[in-house]
């Protein structure tokens, strides 16, 4: 009973996928002292001795032996700190649409940025990504809207009524990279079901039951 | 380049007893078992301590204990000592009703932790909300228990305001199961069995309507006997059925057997349950041919989770014979729950325990949240977790493996 996942350690080298490094950017602490001049150095070796000195005294009182460690990990796995909430469609549906555009709240409550991509929306016959952008990336303590795509390529098996339909996402921090689900209560089923009716249920105006397209594409193949 | 090294080798190391220090001025709080005087207040707690489900029952009050303790070294509610009253239900509803019956008459009692079956639950529930005791259950799933009979029917109703939960429920456990199953799994045509219990037979239920709104097709169905171990002959009606995968609504005891049947009968599918299964026991009772099988469990597993280390390392510390189990983590967060709850109500009444301490003790479990083991525990307007996560997990190689996680959203 172990494990929460699927998880790969970031930049593993069984990853299928290239990912940008957050943080990669950021200079490293010896780049950072190289551009330290002489005097700040000496200054900040002298600092440090001190701390070390002073810590070492602190620290000596050995901490009860039998006290187990209680140290929280800082940095938390990326699906246990990212919520998503749905807030409602961002367009009105096109009379034949093959595609929805949903908007949604993604808040990250702590640890380092979360950068999300939209992966898949519950069905094999839908697609669904970030719209315009693939991925976006949400810092600790903050709430980021986004648009996300849900497009029809296959009718065929697609129910029409969604039920309690997730949105597959792919969240990645420092700590790990996730393959979550987050599941939609409230209106999303709603929304979503009227995507897949008007896409795909029994109209007598439309020729074929089966809709094509891609997720990037507002274009039905008209059959 | 070696001088460069050094430097951050010292800063680190400077960095670290910095931390050193600090952990070390912390623990300074508290140092023995011994709690701070003045109230006792006893914690009840109910779940099956003998029996086939007896694994997941101690954990349950192992880590209730845990709890208990730790809030007792911390002296973390100001003259008050929390002890533990356990009582075994064995997973009956009559016993627990007469165990909710004795909590009650204790005064001490402020709050209960469990039961485990949310069948024993629907039977202590009205016990413990006529004497405004407040209940925790770490493990019950069952919709109706916060929300009412006809939670399903679009009317959702709390019939106790007494009763909360820490595990989330099965109207979220089936459909996404169900869910998998039918998408990630591509099984089709499922053969649903269930053992007629509340948890079982409700579960199975909110399963099967979710997987027939997606489409798959509900090739058979049957019920259980929960006192026999011989599925033999459902065995064969399912091998027969032509189903792709079998739903169980119950409990591993049974599961695991029943599991283990289905393959020898020549049906070669999974076997799918929720966390009623996700024990390693079922895998023991299963054997080798339950690769493959699946189960959901409400959450993440707690040793995943960054705020469940020190649960971990302190139940360990314990020296507990047995594991904490699926729900050991909602346990100690229920417990805990009982003690913030207790305290809250201490510190409004000038540090001391009201008279009416009970309904005050329930009235505050309504706005109790803090960061426990298994998250961010608080609950919503029925009682439920606001804490709604998920995990499908897949017997590989002898044991539970994790395979896709998924979060509620109402």
């Amino acid at each position: 009973m172990t494990g929460i996942g699927p998880v790969e350690p970031v930049n593993s080298p069984d990853a299928q996928e290239t990912y940008e490094v957050i943080g990669a950017d950021t200079p490293r602490l010896t780049d950072r002292w190289r551009a330290l001049s002489p005097r700040v150095r000496r200054a900040v070796l002298g600092t440090t001795a001190l701390a070390v000195a002073a810590a070492g005294v602190i620290a000596l009182p050995p901490a009860k032996p039998s006290a187990p460690t209680g140290t929280l990990d800082p940095m938390p796995w990326p699906a246990n700190v990212t919520t998503f909430r749905y807030t409602g469609l961002a367009a009105t549906f096109a009379s034949e649409p093959t595609s929805g555009m949903y908007r949604f709240a993604v808040t990250v409550h702590s640890g380092p940025p979360v950068t999300l991509r939209v992966t898949g929306a519950a069905f094999d016959g839908l697609t669904a990504r970030i719209s315009p952008t693939e991925t976006s990336t949400v810092s600790a303590g903050t709430t980021r809207r986004i648009t996300v795509q849900i497009s029809v390529v296959d009718c065929a098996g697609l129910p029409l009524d969604a039920g309690m339909p997730s949105l597959d996402v792919t969240l990645r921090n420092a700590r790990a990279i996730q393959r979550h689900s987050f599941i939609f209560g409230g209106t999303y089923p709603h929304d979503l079901s009227e995507l897949l009716h008007k896409a795909c249920g029994p109209v007598p105006a439309r020729p074929s039951r089966r809709a094509t397209g891609s997720a990037n594409s507002q274009n039905v193949d008209g059959g | 380049m070696r001088q460069r090294s050094l430097i951050a080798l010292t800063a680190t190391l400077a960095a670290g007893a910095l931390t050193l220090s600090a952990c070390g001025s912390r623990d300074d709080k508290g140092d023995s078992d011994s709690g701070s005087g003045g109230t006792t207040v006893t914690i009840g707690v109910d779940a099956p301590l003998t029996g086939d489900l007896s694994a997941l029952g101690l954990g349950i009050k192992n880590s209730v204990d845990l709890a208990a303790k730790q809030a007792n070294e911390k002296k973390y509610v100001d003259g008050i000592t929390f002890k533990i009253e356990a009582l075994d239900d064995q997973a009956q509803p009559s016993s627990g009703q007469q165990n909710a019956t004795k909590l009650v008459a204790d005064k001490a009692v402020l709050g209960v932790v469990g039961p485990l079956n949310s069948s024993v639950a629907e039977s202590m529930q009205k016990v413990f909300d006529d004497a405004k005791l407040v209940e925790v259950s770490p493990a019950n799933t069952n919709p109706a228990l916060t929300q009412g009979t006809d939670w399903n029917g679009g009317t959702k109703t709390r019939p106790y305001k007494s009763y909360f939960r820490t595990a989330t429920t099965d109207a979220i456990q089936g459909p996404f199961a169900a869910q998998y199953v039918f998408n990630d799994s591509k099984k089709k045509k499922v053969f649903v069995i269930d053992d007629k219990k509340t948890y079982g037979a409700g579960l199975a239920a909110t399963f099967t309507e979710e997987f027939k709104k997606l489409g798959g097709s509900v090739v058979g169905t049957q019920h259980i006997d929960p006192e026999t171990k011989d599925f033999s002959a459902i065995a064969t009606q399912v091998k027969s059925s032509g189903a792709d995968v079998v739903y169980y609504g119950g409990e591993y005891p049974q599961a695991g057997p029943l599991s283990k049947q289905i393959k020898a009968a020549g049906a070669k599918i999974p076997v799918v349950g929720g966390d009623g299964i996700y024990s390693a026991d079922f895998i023991k009772l299963a054997g080798a041919s339950a690769t493959g099988d699946l189960a959901t469990s409400v959450g993440a597993p707690v040793e995943e989770l960054p705020s469940a280390k020190e649960f971990v390392a302190n139940y360990k510390a314990a020296g507990y014979k047995e594991a904490y189990e699926a729900y050991g983590g909602y346990s100690y967060d229920s417990a805990w729950a009982i003690i913030e709850a207790v305290k809250k109500v201490v510190e409004d009444n000038d540090g001391k325990l009201p008279d009416d301490a009970r309904a005050k003790v329930t009235e505050a479990m309504q706005n109790v949240s803090f960061e426990g083991v298994t998250g961010k525990v608080s609950f919503d307007e029925y009682g439920d977790a606001t804490n709604k996560q998920l995990t499908v997990y897949a017997v590989e190689n002898g044991a539970w493996s994790p395979v896709k996680s998924g979060t509620y959203t109402g």
